[in-house]
């Protein structure tokens, strides 16, 4: 059996490591096999390979960094930086923001825990927990840990020395250039090298090839060169249009903060390659982004028509009916997802709360005890939390402050599980402790209205306007519909004037 | 994810370690039998040939039968791996199915023929090979169809592994043509519609090239064809489209529901072109595809394909980009067919590449994951209630506890025993020290002993000395220890740091795992003795601070008190000894008058004699009370040294604010680096660069500026670190003045020192200052508040204070109420017992009792509540001497000027000089053995 034919096979079957071992003996024997050569970058390149499409990692340097900002106070629905307060979406005070300050969406995935501080000063010292730390710069980070992942593969030294690599003769060579740029970009995560290599390979096909404009794209993205990118691939869309040329223009936008220009594209794309699920899915995105609910669930729907299987739709439509109080339509899809082989901690969770909310009490607590036996370390504080959550709901106060407590022991960087204690506390009347509960709710995250509020109205009751003022204060900036705290603001104003 | 699994009709596996891959499964009526009937055709790597028919029946139980022995129709080993097997009529002047196989190096063509036997079972099936062409080059893959328009015929391309394609017209050879730019072959069909071949090359992109075109590129010269070329003429394609990514597979589909059209299996995308290379649609694949088999659909226009996965091994069903169905699988194939048996059509064929051969349908069996249950127990609930509520009392009991700790005092498995040596090293371990002394550094050993009651495993024993001492030794790993044996270590410590210890107690730990699993840690302190850090030196007349201690006794001799701190004092009369820390210059002198029952303690500095105070405290009363009647006690009498220790307070804020002053210089800077970062990073990102206008320079300047300010945080901190230990040694001191000056209980030392706490950290967010101040005037409105209406609770947050003169006002008010008479623990009567000091305008002074303790009646300090005025007062009392000390620090530091803490000298009162002349004179008169010594000690002085 020839060697060759044989790593192909293995190449085929995705069995990568078989292959590099056979392309490293055919090269053994004679180092300028270029087809062992190729098949050998692409077998590596393979091993690594993630689409760049879904790669959104935004770093603290990009986003302070960032010298592309167009206005500073933008109008409310046109940036993601500021999510707006939604149009059809259900107000905070019933569908809560992520830890980092964000709206909660039902789909976890790259981008969906930053928010956007305004500073670098902010951007560091934002509660920096388990669940909100960012990488300091994209640069290092997550592509760093791919590239040592990449000398993992290959444990005696780079299989190519890039240095020592005259790009100039391998970009003339188009059936070499494409597999050895996607082997730089992606398995020795050297920018600048693959985008020299691929300005010497579009220059050699005399622009006429569209992918080596994608590529160049792709890394002005990483570069942070975002117009440079984006005119490599509105001219690769005048040449051919494909979907990943849609999908990368559109990330382009995103990072520029242009939620509405991406959205244009997306519908451009769409008109050409209708029904297609990833571009439905970045639309729904978007507005899930900017708090427009009724639009991303539209979406979603649409994605679903196409892909009855898709699991993000599924999961953000279930999250949205369960915010909109209609836990039994929630219930119908989280039941979905179970049936498609879903099987972990956070869908029992939600599962569990759609039976509380839906009044099937006899089911409420088996998935909760699910939910407990599958939950990792980081969604076990959650699951506890929601028990207590169903204790307040039937009125146990003892297991809802020992479930709170349980939240507490296994994050504790749990704000609400702070809050609620604070106010189990207040109940029992123990006015210190609830006070230093809600003082650290309020710490770790300030973006929450309740502890603040809390906070308030416990001052105000025992006296300390001032403090009571500002807590008020700052609930309002939290969560400028708040009419309780609205209401106590009032009155404390009115209080100082007739000082 | 999938909601439904594909349903097995008929499956076997083939082979032992046996490989397949793409091109091992064919599905076609091979043997040509009448009823049109699907065999399957499987070839592996290892050249094992087998046939198929799958025969299953209806089971009783609704299921099917499943293999059986007899569907195997042929089993043949051939001689080479086979790679491809195809059906088609590859036989010239036969309309018949025959077989294709290709091998490494020859393609052969075989035909199927069946020998009917008497019964079912009795058919015989047979492998005739009708022609054989050896093949020059390593062969890939091969397509057929009726090159050049034949009709009724299929002829053969092979394309080789270096990309050239060599056309046998059936039986007899015809030419062989280069595919340009080829590396690693791709898959390859021929559209019939076109006369053409189309193959995805390794340019990533379709290519299509005419079968006329690659017919006639023959070179002229050589007109001789053979598959034995080195080179030849270069043709071009029709044309070509770029799908930017390597193809899986390839399929040409002419249906008649549907527009002719290429099918791509790309490896991230599907692909479906005209047959003229135009995009009609495509669909990103969000899965790794392994294989695809398009087939006709029932709906006008549109085109059905099968998609099988990696990874989630499912199968789908697209019609056009519309997913229909998916189905979950068992395994991954490498090849999906489609075929007609037993009346059922469209059974799905798929093969494995370890051999697993399945023909499946479509049904809406659940794939229904089915969760383990969870472990199921027999439910007890009398004993669950029990449980319950046990734990519940449990809990209830914790949760009266203010501060949820583990405090179960259990009995500890490991115990350390440490034994300090009585005297010092005989040679010293000290090393790395950060001063210089004459004389050599002593160091003591230790000797820690575990024991265990049980054996235990891998212990971790940690020393830890607060700075500036430090151990020889950080921690140490104990393997084992078990009851018989216990184990012995040496430890040394000595004086690290050149600065003032503000204590002499060390801690040793030691960090195991109990039997039960819990992480168990144990603790000892060690005492150090204090020749560790002072050594003995000549008494020194005149010093800037003075401490008295009265005593109910008569004095004794201080050569008795310090059997081993004597030095070169040995032989002196026993009044006066000197002590002096190491690597610091101060010397600390202690009296003892002749006289009266009093000692006295003087230094320059202040935060020095707390060590001495304490030892000599301590060494007086074990000197004294020998028996249990002997009620040796030790007062203090004189003005509590309050300016004093808030020069301290002064001394250590000012190193903060120094600190927080950098911090703000040093965040405005960073801010500024950023700036011109940010701009210098769009300059250059330009395509006209613009000039830098000096912004390099710029950015250099303010690197430096960072530079600067980061060494001069580190130096502020490490003065500031030595500020804390002075305070910190103060804070001892003055705590232990105020207890001997109001007789203290315990209790109450216990909160006074956690109220002035002497643990003094150097830490951003909380520091000394404010919590001092916060604990404090948590005192002054509780316990000290006069009547329940002041004892209001509102406690400031903790932010660092502008100046200190908040918590020195409230340290000053809490100890005038201290004086008189208020108690920091709740229910005990007034304390009556305060040593006054004696005021000099009011001599008389002090009766002392032998047994009870000095009653004594308000001195200096005021009746009147007035805090402010109070203060004032002692400031004034000490301005003088004490500004011309704090010049001296705040130059050593560099940083900042102190002068403006100062009060105007305008302000002094002027009794109060005069008092202060008067206490000097009042106190030489105590101790009027003092000149004698000098006398005594002056020339020895001046020896040295």
């Amino acid at each position: 059996m020839d060697p060759l034919f044989l790593a192909y096979s293995y190449f085929r079957r995705r069995k990568y490591q078989q292959c590099t071992d056979l392309c490293s003996q055919l090269l053994e024997k004679n180092p300028y096999d270029q087809a062992a050569w190729t098949l050998k970058t692409r077998a590596l390149t393979g091993q690594v390979y993630v689409d760049e499409v879904d790669v959104d990692e935004e770093g603290i340097a990009e986003m302070v960094m960032d010298d592309n900002t167009i206005a500073q106070v933008s109008r409310p629905g046109t940036s993601l930086k500021q999510p707006g307060t939604g149009k059809g979406a259900p107000s905070q005070g019933i569908r809560p923001m992520s830890q980092s300050g964000r709206p909660v969406s039902g789909f976890v995935r790259p981008g969906t825990q930053g928010g956007r501080p305004g500073t670098m000063e902010r951007a560091i010292m934002t509660p920096r927990t388990a669940h909100t730390a960012r990488p300091v710069t994209s640069a290092s980070g997550r592509y760093v840990r791919l590239g040592t992942a990449s000398m993992l593969s290959t444990p005696d030294g780079p299989f190519i020395n890039l240095a020592r690599l005259n790009f100039a003769k391998y970009a003339a060579r188009p059936n070499l250039a494409k597999a050895l740029f996607e082997y730089i970009f992606h398995h020795e995560n050297d920018v600048r090298n693959a985008l020299e290599l691929a300005a010497l390979a579009t220059e050699s096909v005399q622009f006429k090839d569209w992918w080596w404009k994608v590529q160049l794209a792709k890394c002005y993205y990483r570069l942070g060169m975002y117009r440079d990118a984006e005119r490599q691939l509105k001219s690769a869309l005048t040449q051919q249009e494909m979907i990943d040329s849609y999908l990368y223009l559109c990330k382009v936008y995103v990072r520029l903060d242009q939620p509405l220009t991406a959205v244009e594209v997306y519908k451009q794309g769409l008109e050409k390659f209708q029904g297609e699920t990833t571009l439905l899915t970045g639309i729904a995105r978007i507005y899930e982004g900017m708090n427009d609910m009724d639009n991303a669930v539209k979406f979603y729907k649409d994605v679903l028509n196409f892909d009855s299987m898709h699991v993000e739709a599924i999961a953000c439509i279930a999250t949205h009916h369960f915010y909109t109080d209609q836990p039994e339509v929630a219930l119908k899809f989280y039941r979905r997802l179970l049936q498609m082989g879903v099987y972990n901690g956070e869908l029992f969770n939600n599962l569990g709360l759609c039976c509380f909310y839906a009044q099937q009490y006899d089911m409420t607590l088996t998935c909760f005890e699910r939910a407990l036996s599958l939950a990792e370390e980081q969604t076990l504080a959650d699951v506890w939390f929601n028990i207590g959550h169903v204790a307040l709901g039937i009125g146990d106060m003892t297991l809802a402050y020992q479930c709170f407590r349980l939240t507490v022991a296994n994050n504790n960087d749990h704000a609400e599980a702070y809050n609620n204690l604070g106010v189990l506390e207040l109940r029992k009347g123990n006015v210190e402790m609830a006070r230093a509960f809600f003082q650290a709710a309020m710490v770790t995250s300030p973006h929450m209205h309740e502890p603040h509020y809390n906070w308030a109205a416990l001052a105000d009751q025992l006296g300390d306007l001032q403090s009571s003022f500002n807590a008020a204060k700052r609930a309002v900036e939290a969560f400028p519909d708040h009419v309780d705290s609205k209401e106590l603001l009032k009155q404390l104003r009115h209080h100082f004037s007739l000082l | 994810m999938s909601l439904f699994k594909a349903r097995d009709w008929w499956s076997t596996t083939v082979g032992e370690a046996e490989e397949f891959d793409h091109g091992c499964l064919c599905v076609a009526n091979i043997d040509n039998s009448n009823d049109e009937l699907d065999k399957i055709i499987i070839g592996s790597y290892h050249g094992i040939l087998r046939i198929f028919n799958p025969k299953p029946t209806k089971t009783e139980d609704g299921g099917w039968s499943g293999y059986k022995p007899e569907d195997v129709l042929l089993e043949s080993a051939l001689p080479n791996p086979i790679l491809q097997i195809e059906a088609g009529k590859f036989v010239s002047g036969s309309d018949n199915l025959h077989l294709a196989v290709l091998h490494p190096r020859n393609l052969a063509v075989y035909s199927v023929s069946v020998t009917s036997g008497a019964v079912e079972h009795g058919r015989h099936f047979q492998l005739k090979k009708a022609y054989e062409h050896k093949l020059q080059r390593t062969a890939f893959n091969f397509c057929y169809g009726p090159f050049g328009g034949v009709s009724g015929r299929d002829f053969l391309c092979v394309q080789s592994m270096d990309g050239t394609v060599s056309i046998f017209e059936q039986e007899s050879y015809s030419f062989s043509r280069f595919l340009p730019g080829a590396l690693l072959p791709g898959p390859i069909r021929y559209i019939p519609k076109s006369d053409s071949f189309v193959t995805v090359s390794s340019s990533w992109q379709l290519e299509c090239y005419k079968y006329q075109v690659l017919a006639v590129a023959t070179d002229t010269k050589t007109k001789e064809e053979s598959q034995n070329m080195k080179s030849g003429k270069r043709v071009t394609w029709d044309w070509c489209f770029n799908i930017g990514e390597q193809a899986l597979d390839l399929e040409v589909v002419n249906y008649p529901t549907a527009p002719p059209s290429i099918i791509i299996l790309g490896e991230r995308n599907i692909f479906c072109l005209t047959d003229t290379g135009k995009l009609r649609y495509m669909k990103k694949c969000e899965y790794d595809p392994s294989c695809f088999l398009p087939y006709a659909s029932l709906v006008e226009g549109s085109i059905n394909y099968l998609v099988a996965t990696h990874t989630t091994s499912s199968l789908m069903v697209y019609q056009d980009i519309m997913l229909k169905w998916a189905a979950k699988l068992d395994n991954v194939p490498v090849e999906v067919r489609i075929g007609k048996f037993q009346d059922l059509q469209g059974i799905v064929v798929t093969l494995s590449d370890t051999g697993r051969l399945e023909c499946l349908y479509l049904g809406t069996d659940p794939a229904l994951f089915i969760p383990p249950v969870p472990e199921a127990r027999e439910l007890n609930y009398g004993e669950m209630d029990r449980e319950m509520a046990q734990l519940q009392k449990r809990m209830k009991q914790s949760s009266n506890k203010p501060v949820i700790m583990p405090n179960a005092k259990q009995e500890d498995d490991l115990q350390i025993l440490v034994q300090v040596n009585p005297g010092l090293d005989d040679n010293s371990v000290a090393t790395g020290l950060e001063y210089e002394d004459p004389d050599p550094v002593p160091s003591i050993s230790a000797r820690i002993q575990l024991k265990s009651r049980l054996t235990i495993e891998n212990i971790t024993v940690s020393m830890h000395a607060d700075w500036p001492l430090a151990c020889n030794c950080g921690s140490y790993e104990v393997s084992s220890v078990d009851p018989s044996n216990p184990t012995e270590n040496f430890v040394s410590f000595f004086l690290k740091g050149k600065v003032l210890p503000p204590t002499l107690t060390a801690s040793v730990s030691a960090n195991y795992t109990s039997a039960t699993g819990a992480p168990r840690i144990a603790t000892a302190k060690v005492k150090l003795p204090l020749k560790l850090v002072v050594k003995p030196v000549l008494p020194v007349k005149n010093a800037e601070f003075k401490v008295t201690l009265d005593t109910n006794k008569p004095p004794a001799n201080l050569n008795d008190i310090f059997p081993d701190l004597l030095g070169e004092n040995a032989h002196g009369p026993g009044a006066a000894l000197g002590f002096q820390f190491y690597g610091m210059g101060s010397i600390v002198t202690v009296l003892a008058s002749k006289t009266s029952q009093r000692y006295r303690l003087q230094c320059d500095k202040f935060e020095a004699l707390w060590l001495l105070v304490k030892d000599l405290a301590g060494r007086l009363s074990s000197h004294f009370n020998r028996t249990k009647n002997d009620n040796f006690s030790v007062y203090f009498t004189g003005q509590l040294p309050l300016q004093e220790y808030f020069d301290l307070i002064e001394n250590h804020f000012e190193h903060r604010l120094n600190a927080e002053r950098c911090k703000e210089m040093l965040s405005q800077r960073a801010t500024q680096f950023r700036a011109i970062q940010r701009r210098l990073l769009t300059r250059f990102k330009d395509k006209t660069p613009a000039p830098l206008a000096n912004l390099d320079t710029l950015m250099e300047g303010t690197y430096r500026q960072i530079l600067h300010l980061a060494d001069t945080i580190e130096e502020n901190n490490q003065s500031q670190e030595m500020a804390a230990c002075a305070l910190a040694s103060g804070t001892h001191l003055f705590c232990y003045i105020i207890k001997l000056w109001t007789n203290m209980s315990q209790d109450e030392f216990k909160v006074l020192t956690s109220s002035i706490t002497p643990v003094v950290s150097n830490n951003l967010d909380q520091g000394w200052e404010e919590r001092v101040d916060a604990a404090v005037t948590h005192l002054l409105r509780t316990t000290l508040a006069k009547a329940s209406k002041d004892q209001t609770l509102n406690p400031q947050p903790l932010t660092m204070p502008e100046d200190t003169t908040k918590v020195k006002k409230h340290i000053a008010l809490m100890c005038d109420k201290l004086g008189k008479g208020a108690r920091l623990v709740e229910g005990l009567p007034q304390n009556s017992a305060v040593n006054m000091a004696p005021s000099p305008r009011k001599e008389k002074k002090t009766k002392i009792s032998a047994t009870s303790k000095t009653v004594m009646e308000n001195g200096v300090i005021d009746n009147s509540d007035d805090t402010e005025t109070l203060i004032g007062s002692q400031f004034g009392q000490h301005k003088n001497k004490h500004l011309k000390d704090q010049e001296i620090m705040s130059a050593m530091n560099g940083l900042s000027d102190l002068s403006e803490l100062g009060l105007p000298a305008a302000n002094i009162p002027l009794e109060d000089e005069i008092s202060e002349k008067q206490r000097k004179k009042h106190i030489e008169s105590m101790v009027p053995d003092l000149d004698d010594m000098e006398v005594h000690t002056g020339p020895m002085a001046l020896e040295d």
